[in-house]
């Protein structure tokens, strides 16, 4: 870009409008963290079930996964940010939404597990569609809204299940929630990686 | 009759870093450089011309042992661009 050439008033509106579109293209995220946790939720709700029918004591352990995968969490937050480039304007904003429902949910599980309450998944059912359903209304993205509120009317549907069917009611919350709205994520942002790759190449 | 348009802004690569910056929160040099497509040096003077307006506050550090350089729009860059926008339109509109 030349910094010397004269621009006419319809010029200059121009390329505010392109460089603002242009920035705003960058907003896509890499879809990893909601794939990551999809799949955890998906995992761990299908084992749940499955071993009702197997028995193995082992996989009663299976929802600690969840603590897991705080670690490659960060380590692909820290990432992410790091290859950026820039700070949205909303980005400590909609940190603080994860951030406090990973603290919810972890003293969730505890306060639960301490209080002995029984029929636990629509609780974290009506949880999860909060962020969920919050950050797809602030950034415009429907497939986390649509996400959100299918968590809720699933948390619904999950109080008339028993165990062990009440756990693939919790695995479709953590697709419409996360892992759909992560692939569709993903897409997008490889399309604009590759837009961007083949402008730098021409 | 028309104001001029603010001189500062009215220049083609400064107005592009203005229109980003107000886009996102802040930004790395070397971001502003890919959208812009724009030369290290010659980026790195207008962004110096902007700081020395006051519409830019530009903050050098280290990231991972290599200088890193990010700018972030102040509140009279903001304003500046609200005003250069609002006359362009004035502009265009009794033009038309």
């Amino acid at each position: 870009m030349e910094q010397q050439k004269e621009m006419t008033g319809q010029e200059s509106l121009e390329l505010i409008s392109r460089m603002i579109n242009s920035a705003r293209k960058n907003y896509y995220e890499t879809g990893v963290s909601s794939l990551l946790w999809g799949s955890i939720i998906t995992i761990c709700s299908l084992v749940t079930f499955a071993n009702y029918y197997w028995q193995l004591p082992g996989l009663g352990y299976i929802w600690f996964l969840t603590l897991a995968a705080v670690v490659p969490q960060i380590i692909i937050s820290i990432r992410e940010s790091k290859n950026r480039g820039f700070k949205s304007h909303d980005e400590d904003l909609m940190s603080g939404i994860w951030i406090s429902f990973g603290i919810a949910m972890f003293l969730l599980s505890w306060v639960m597990a301490y209080m002995n309450v029984p029929y636990q998944p629509p609780i974290y059912m009506v949880v999860y569609g909060i962020p969920t359903f919050t950050v797809g209304y602030g950034r415009r993205f429907r497939p986390m809204v649509i996400g959100g509120i299918g968590c809720w009317v699933l948390a619904l549907f999950a109080v008339y299940a028993s165990f062990p069917y009440i756990m693939l009611y919790m695995a479709a919350a953590a697709q419409l929630a996360w892992f759909i709205p992560g692939l569709i994520l993903r897409k997008r942002y490889l399309k604009a990686k590759a837009q961007k790759e083949n402008v730098q190449r021409s | 009759m028309f104001k001029d348009l603010n001189p500062i802004l009215h220049s083609q690569l400064r107005l592009a870093v203005v229109s980003i910056l107000i886009s996102v929160k802040e930004a790395e040099f070397t971001y502003l450089r890919e959208k812009t497509e724009a030369t290290a040096g010659n980026l790195s003077v207008q962004i110096n011309k902007l700081k020395e307006a006051g519409y830019i506050d530009v903050e050098k550090t280290f990231k991972d042992n290599y200088p890193q350089t990010v700018c972030k729009i102040t509140p009279q860059g903001v304003q500046a661009f609200e005003e250069y926008v609002k006359d362009l339109q004035a502009y265009l509109n009794i033009k038309k």
